[in-house]
């Protein structure tokens, strides 16, 4: 007999990522079923359930694709600032912001044609984001003001706006007194690619590619990854930190912000309260499941947003909102959790090892 | 039945991917003796000991302590059986006080600071440790710092303490009374281990001492008093010594670095250089020596760029590039090897090639693109040209050892071809080979006629290597040598700060 103790190990394990992913999901599967089957549900169904409604049809992996977009670009920007240590807590807060001044140039650009409509949206949903991340990127870069503060504060002032904005200015005379804005003009909304799934997915997928692509080959991506190694070796090599912080920050923001822009345009029929959905929040656990790589950032929204829809379809089918939140949080707390083993392992002590002291020879 | 061993360490075995650190290596270490551990980088020494300190479990072997056999799964296993160990990089809260850092974690209950304080400056005059216990620590020196670190495991009543190469953050005044501190621990019955480059300390601290070549035991127990110096590195390199000769005498030429007038800052905004006058000529190796904490640290990052000039002028190679950034100085001419190695002049976490190529990576571009081909080459050459060992050169330089960074480190700052080179501490902390080769360059630097700054707290080094000896004591040079005439009691007082010479 003896007892496992958890041990890290002296180099994390190669390629141990993808596999404690999947080893953690099947394991939360497992433990899922122990719920399902005590709360009364046949488990296989369930699951048959959220992979049809996530990955079975052209139609789910359309869902799955619309908040994986989010989610990706949120999660991008998280890692964008992750790759130089900081922390942007505040996407929830600049896809609001994005959405904001986007539903603005869709309420003044009025008659203009779709494309340039929507180009225009975009663009403004990208400033607005990187407005709301300048306030934070000038206090760190110039005072040293820590960043998780003001980005997370400034979370509330975007919403306390927007609540202004719907309850007054921009509340709809025609919504009988109720504080919502006015529908978006179809010219706003952006195309569909397949099914439900519109032209955000490509849009996403390019700024996540392109901002792998940048960080990882140009003279711009390297010295950001020598400010984020050490910041004296990046003054020594004539890297100015503060423009490299100012520029992350802000780069963050805006693309927090084109994550609004397009929720809007795509998903939503006008701005609401809930337009960020949670996806800013969702983007720091995307960001850290994907170790701030672009690359994992794409596959790490992929699966969090087909663990949402597969989620939620399950409801119509009588699991709780409860237990299928329980559900998903398993999944995502599983690949997680499991992480830890590309870094840690567990050792059997045997007994005999197992107090400090042992056959004392004399 | 004779009395056991305080430590043995049998047949001790332990691979980290790639790398055999301990291949059955073996230590014995006798109750009341001070032992030392001696090796070159990477020979296995540190290993070795964090296998005792419960930091690493070995694959195969066994641990006796005071003859019974123990398995350590943590430090804290290791501190019950009595085992401290003092690190290179000391694990101190800056802002509690000495007494608190010292009974950190082991108080189970809330005790009154007076109390406290009283019961550690009691156990410090015991062993003959100067401090004061109501002091944070952020204001000790060094010195000091590893006193507390001492206590420490005094505190938990180790018996046997281990100190990781605990002289290389000392003065020479400082180490002498750090010996004598671990004597007065050994008369108590305890047992001192201490790993340490230094042979002369070995010979004036030590009991026995073990070497350790590759990991494994090649010589056990050898009684210092009658092993001399030599033979102690011979065992080490595992061939003869290697040591410098010094470089013939050759003409000087103009006057490349200039420093006029230097008023310089430390961290706490307290003057730490002062009307400070140098001259460096090409072809010339000028010394600085002194106490470290004397104002090199500031002289050398006030060069270098790193540090604001607060009056006084610097000139490089006919350029004034006193508020001039970095990049500037590398571009006029300066290579600069700073004291910090990782952390300043490495980023540890990028790769080798990153590395090598972060003084001209902006020459290898094509657009924004960073031109892989020609990092690779960039780095390949730096590699090859200095004898640098490396894995893959994608990975990251934190495998890499003490020696091999310096290696690349100098060799980047050499591809730059400069004119006036300052060199912070070029050697500590490297094995004899390492001492060697950077000491090598730096001669062959001076015969291309560069004009070379070399600031050294190993005046052996500083002997033999420099044209000019110049003494800095607060901030000021307080003396110059003629390095091959000097004496060096003479150099000795004016470190001490008599104005001498």
């Amino acid at each position: 007999m003896g007892r496992l103790v958890l041990t890290r190990r002296e180099q994390t394990l190669r390629g141990g990522q993808p596999l404690a992913f999947l080893i953690g999901i099947v394991t939360a599967l497992s433990i899922g079923i122990l719920l399902l089957v005590i709360s009364g549900h046949d488990p296989m169904a369930v699951y048959e359930r959220m992979f049809d409604s996530s990955v079975g049809s052209p139609k789910s992996w359309s869902l799955t694709l619309n908040r994986a977009v989010p989610l990706g670009l949120a999660g991008l920007a998280v890692a964008v600032a992750g790759s130089m240590g900081l922390w942007n807590i505040g996407a929830e807060g600049q896809i609001l912001a994005g959405a904001m001044m986007a539903a603005w140039i869709a309420r003044i650009g009025e008659g203009w044609p779709s494309p340039l409509l929507i180009t225009v949206m975009l663009l403004a949903a990208i400033s607005g984001g990187a407005l709301l991340g300048l306030g934070p990127a000038i206090a760190r870069a110039q005072i040293g003001v820590n960043e998780i503060i003001t980005t997370l504060m400034l979370n509330e002032v975007a919403l306390r706006l927007l609540q202004w904005l719907i309850h007054g200015p921009w509340k709809d005379p025609e919504s009988k007194g109720f504080p919502l804005a006015p529908m978006l003009p179809g010219e706003a909304r952006l195309p569909d690619l397949f099914e439900r799934a519109h032209w955000g997915a490509v849009i996403a997928l390019i700024v996540i590619a392109l901002f792998g692509l940048v960080a990882s080959k140009t003279a711009w991506g390297y010295e950001l990854r020598v400010a984020g190694s050490s910041g004296e070796t990046a003054r020594f090599a004539g890297i100015s930190l503060k423009r490299k912080i100012m520029t992350v920050l802000v780069l963050s923001g805006g693309i927090a912000g084109l994550a609004g822009g397009i929720e809007l345009s795509g998903n939503a029929d006008r701005i609401v309260e809930g337009v960020s959905g949670g996806y800013g929040f969702a983007g720091i656990i995307v960001a850290a499941l994907a170790l701030m790589r672009p690359s994992g950032v794409a596959a790490v929204a992929l699966l969090f947003g087909a663990v949402q829809v597969g989620g939620l379809s399950i409801q119509t089918m009588g699991v709780s909102s409860s237990v299928s939140t329980i559900l998903q949080a398993l999944i995502l707390f599983g690949a997680i959790g499991a992480g830890v083993f590309s870094r840690y392992t567990l050792k059997r002590v045997r007994k005999e090892q197992d107090s400090i002291k042992a056959e004392p020879n004399e | 039945m004779s009395t056991p061993f305080a430590v043995d360490l049998i047949d001790i075995w332990k691979r980290f991917p790639g790398v055999v650190a301990n291949a059955g290596a073996t230590l014995q270490v006798k109750q009341g003796s001070i032992h030392a551990v001696l090796g070159e980088n990477g020979a296995g020494k540190s290993t070795l000991m964090n296998v005792l300190a419960g930091m690493y479990r070995p694959d195969s072997g066994e641990i006796r302590i005071g003859g019974s056999q123990f398995w350590f799964r943590s430090p804290s296993d290791a501190l019950a059986a009595g085992i401290g160990m003092v690190h290179q990089e000391f694990k101190l809260v800056p802002s509690f006080t000495v007494a608190e850092n010292v009974v950190l974690g082991s108080a189970d209950r809330i005790i009154r600071r007076s109390s406290i304080e009283s019961q550690v400056e009691a156990l410090a005059k015991q062993f003959g440790l100067n401090i004061d216990p109501a002091r944070p620590v952020w204001q000790l020196s060094m010195g000091e710092r590893q006193r507390v670190e001492i206590l420490k495991t005094l505190w938990r009543n180790a018996q046997i303490l281990i100190m990781d190469e605990p002289t290389a953050v000392l003065t020479p005044g400082e180490a002498e009374e750090l010996g004598s501190v671990l004597r007065e621990m050994a008369n108590t019955g305890r047992s001192v281990i201490f790993i340490s480059h230094k042979l002369h300390e070995v010979k004036e601290f030590s009991d026995e001492a073990t070497v350790l070549r590759e990991g494994k035991t090649v010589a056990a127990s050898l009684r210092v008093e009658d092993t001399d110096t030599s033979k102690l590195a011979g065992l080490m390199v595992g061939s003869s010594p290697v040591t410098t000769d010094r470089p013939p005498d050759r003409e000087h030429g103009p006057s490349l670095l200039e420093v006029r007038g230097l008023e310089a800052l430390d961290d706490r905004y307290l003057s730490a250089v002062r009307d400070f006058n140098l001259d460096v000529h090409s072809g010339e190796i000028v010394g600085i020596a002194g106490v470290s904490g004397n104002g090199q640290r500031e002289l050398a990052q006030a060069i270098a760029g790193l540090r604001p000039v607060k009056s006084g002028t610097i000139t490089i190679n006919g350029d004034d590039l006193t508020h001039a950034l970095p990049v500037e100085r590398f571009r006029a001419g300066l290579g600069y090897v700073p004291e910090d190695r990782l952390g300043v002049g490495l980023a540890p976490r990028l790769s080798v090639i990153e590395n090598a190529i972060l003084r001209n990576y902006k020459q290898l571009r094509q657009g924004p693109l960073l031109v892989e081909e020609k990092m690779s080459t960039y780095c390949e050459d730096i590699v090859n040209k200095f004898g640098v060992r490396t894995g893959p050169l994608n990975e990251p330089i934190a495998g890499l050892s003490g020696g091999n960074l310096q290696r690349l480190l100098v060799g980047r700052e050499l591809s730059g071809e400069p004119k006036v080179l300052v060199a912070a501490q070029p050697t500590r902390g490297l094995d004899v080979q390492g001492v060697k080769a950077i000491q090598d360059l730096l001669v062959a630097e001076r015969a291309a006629g560069v004009a070379v700054l070399l600031i050294s707290e190993d005046l052996d080094e500083l002997l033999t290597l420099s044209d000019r000896l110049l003494v800095m004591h607060s901030g000021k040079i307080v003396g110059e040598f003629d390095p091959v005439n000097a004496e060096r009691q003479d150099i000795g007082a004016a470190m001490a700060g008599g104005a001498q010479g």
